[in-house]
């Protein structure tokens, strides 16, 4: 067997590092760093997320992932003060390309950022409204499953899960604060999700997703809150221009009940919609490129997501989660793992009574 | 004695020529057996490399150009002695020669951390 290795700097012709080998331990992270100044409002400078990874290689075949969250700086037992997560940690088991099992806390395989959100890999110092409030990002569960590719690019997810909590759902944020996070769940209807994405054409990623899971288990009497989670999405990127786009929708079963066991337990109806919808485009492009100093991207991204997009039997929606939001802004990397944000965010509801703030951002992230 | 003194130094002159011209034309034949022929171009990015599966010859030498669009990648085929580092997005590319010694199925991977889907960065190098 004959091999040769040459390295091709855009500067010098140097030897290529060596890279690590097999049984390896590895640690990386990023940070993420903003300044929000909300409209009517005082600015805020928050570290939002200081994120360790670790992992190790025990043989080419079996491999530990794990990824911890320390949200805001400081955690005092309120999600507002703090959060420190264990967002993933699991072993995969590398049978084949084809088909390889992975157990452990994992990240739900559903739309674009939920499993690609390093700072540098998007534009906006936040992430898309669609990505927080329809899609609960950063969302991991407990669980254990199959992942794989097949073909030229043709890759699979499958995985049995926790449920949401539909105990925690609400009118403003949909299903995110029903997440369980791994935390001593409850797994006596577990969850299904999947994603099939197709990655075999350079520059393009382009994928569907699903999730389903029944959510009422923390009712007594006990009943059904089916949950089901749909989505799609695509990348495309060429030469210094890259587009985005993603659709998601919420349907949940039983909202009518849903909202009736929680106004009886809490005393305020909630009104959970029976559908929440969302979806965004977004074209950036790099007006500076392949320089000492670094590239400049220019990016605007138009979203429209409503938590109340289909009300139960007897319930309205409320006007004021039916919003849309264009953000438009810039990156600047000194170095492709370093990425210095600004944007402005324009977001407006149908609700003449409740006033979405815009909001002018500023952010710092990098990647090692 | 100067005839046969020369007649030596004429055969040993020839042989020389001869064994120079032996040398070049294998040297030459080596150095057209070890031509890649064929030539990859891959490109790496969070989380997937494209093409993540090809196929190749076995026992011919392929040329594998790898750039990344994002951050640096490491590439490295298993059970083999490549392992190199992808530079990042800008920085430059990195081409690897492989000849497969047989034909089967080689499988390749990212072996440098690079983000939460790090483990999906894998492919397949079909030698037939």
């Amino acid at each position: 067997m004959a091999a040769l290795v040459t390295a091709v700097p855009l500067q010098a012709q140097t030897p290529a590092a060596p890279a690590p080998t097999e049984r390896t331990t590895g640690i990386s992270g990023y940070m993420d760093f903003h300044f929000n100044k909300p409209e009517f409002d005082d600015g805020r400078l928050d570290f939002h997320r200081f994120v360790l990874l670790i992992t190790h290689n025990f043989s080419d075949r079996i491999r530990f992932v794990s990824e911890l969250e320390l949200e805001h700086a400081f955690v005092e037992g309120q999600e507002d003060a703090g959060e420190l997560e264990l967002e993933q940690a699991y072993v995969d088991f590398l049978l084949s390309r084809r088909f390889n099992l992975r157990a452990g806390m994992m990240l739900v395989p559903i739309g674009i950022i939920n499993e690609r959100h390093e700072p540098p890999v998007y534009y906006g110092v936040e992430r898309p409204f669609v990505d927080t409030v329809i899609i609960p990002s950063t969302w991991f569960e407990a669980g254990v499953g199959v992942h794989g590719e097949v073909g030229r690019g043709w890759r699979y997810r499958a995985f049995v899960m926790s449920p949401l909590n539909a105990r925690e759902f609400s009118a403003e944020e949909g299903v995110r604060n029903g997440r369980q996070k791994g935390s001593d769940t409850n797994i006596g209807r577990p969850a299904f999700t999947g994603r099939l994405e197709f990655v075999g054409v350079p520059g393009l990623t382009a994928g569907g997703s699903f999730w389903t899971g029944r959510s009422g288990f923390e009712f007594r009497p006990r009943f059904d809150v089916p949950v089901a989670i749909g989505e799609a999405d695509a990348r495309y990127s060429r030469d210094r221009l890259e587009l985005r786009a993603q659709f998601a929708h919420v349907a949940i079963s039983n909202a009518g009940d849903l909202n009736d066991a929680l106004g009886r337990a809490v005393g305020v109806d909630p009104n959970v919609a029976r559908a929440m919808r969302g979806w965004y485009g977004e074209a950036s492009y790099r007006v500076i490129s392949g320089t000492h100093a670094g590239d400049i991207g220019l990016f605007t991204r138009y979203e429209s997501f409503d938590t109340q997009f289909r009300m139960p039997d007897g319930y309205l929606p409320l006007e004021e989660f039916d919003r849309d939001a264009v953000v438009f802004g810039g990156t600047y990397w000194p170095d492709p793992d370093i990425a210095i944000k600004v944007d402005y965010s324009i977001i407006r509801s149908r609700s003449s009574v409740v006033v979405a703030p815009n909001s002018f951002n500023v952010g710092l992230g990098w990647w090692f | 004695m100067v005839v046969l003194m020369t007649r030596i130094f004429t055969r040993f002159n020839v042989f020389v020529a001869a064994t120079g011209l032996v040398a070049a034309l294998g040297g030459a034949a080596m150095a057209a057996r070890q031509q890649p022929s064929q030539i990859v171009d891959i490109s790496a990015e969070r989380f997937s490399f494209t093409p993540s599966e090809f196929k190749v010859k076995a026992g011919q030498p392929v040329e594998i150009r790898l750039r990344s669009d994002d951050t640096d990648h490491g590439f490295r085929i298993l059970d083999t002695n490549i392992n190199v580092i992808v530079p990042k997005r800008g920085k430059g590319a990195v081409t690897v020669t492989f000849e497969p010694p047989r034909p089967g199925r080689y499988v390749f991977e990212c072996s440098k951390l690079c983000g939460a889907g790090h483990s999906f960065m894998r492919g397949t190098l079909i030698a037939e």
